[in-house]
């Protein structure tokens, strides 16, 4: 029984990891991506070595905040 | 996304391009654009495929002109918090 708790505990821990691991954090290399927008095509990649990118998700528009 | 064009000259005068992001559609994203005079791209996520590679959640990232993130804010994003960390990354030699 013993054995079953510690690898049931050891699997959530590794679990953790793993997906603590796929968060994005400072010091990471933003992902690439291209979409279209409302200036037409934006490539991630185009900014390089020009400027700096503020990248804001939300959740819709028309609606607060 | 109202609050940024109010501070988008700040964020341009610091070299930062200001870029938001939803699922909306590019008509959408236009209508909206035209509504509150934003001067910024609007980018249409439909698939959630970008959003995929980020992070769930009303989240904002500052990437650095070397593509590298340099700042995360979740909930709705400081203006100020955001010209700060710019302002740091533009002092760096």
């Amino acid at each position: 029984m013993k054995n079953v708790i510690w690898s049931a505990a050891c699997t959530s821990l590794l679990m953790v990891g793993a997906s603590l691991s796929f968060a994005l954090q400072v010091g990471d290399k933003a992902p690439l991506f291209e979409g279209l927008s409302t200036k037409g095509k934006i490539r991630l990649e185009d900014f390089r070595g020009k400027s700096h990118v503020v990248l804001a998700f939300y959740f819709a528009d028309f609606t607060p905040t | 996304m109202q609050a940024f064009q109010k501070d988008l000259k700040k964020f341009e005068g610091l070299n930062a391009q200001v870029l938001g992001i939803s699922t909306d559609n590019v008509d959408t994203h236009k209508k909206f654009s035209d509504e509150y005079k934003l001067q910024f791209p609007l980018i249409a996520d439909e698939s959630g495929q970008i959003r995929k590679l980020y992070a769930p959640g009303r989240i904002t990232y500052l990437i650095d002109k070397n593509g590298i993130i340099q700042f995360i804010q979740e909930g709705v994003p400081r203006n100020k918090d955001f010209l700060k960390a710019i302002e740091r990354l533009e002092r760096k030699p």
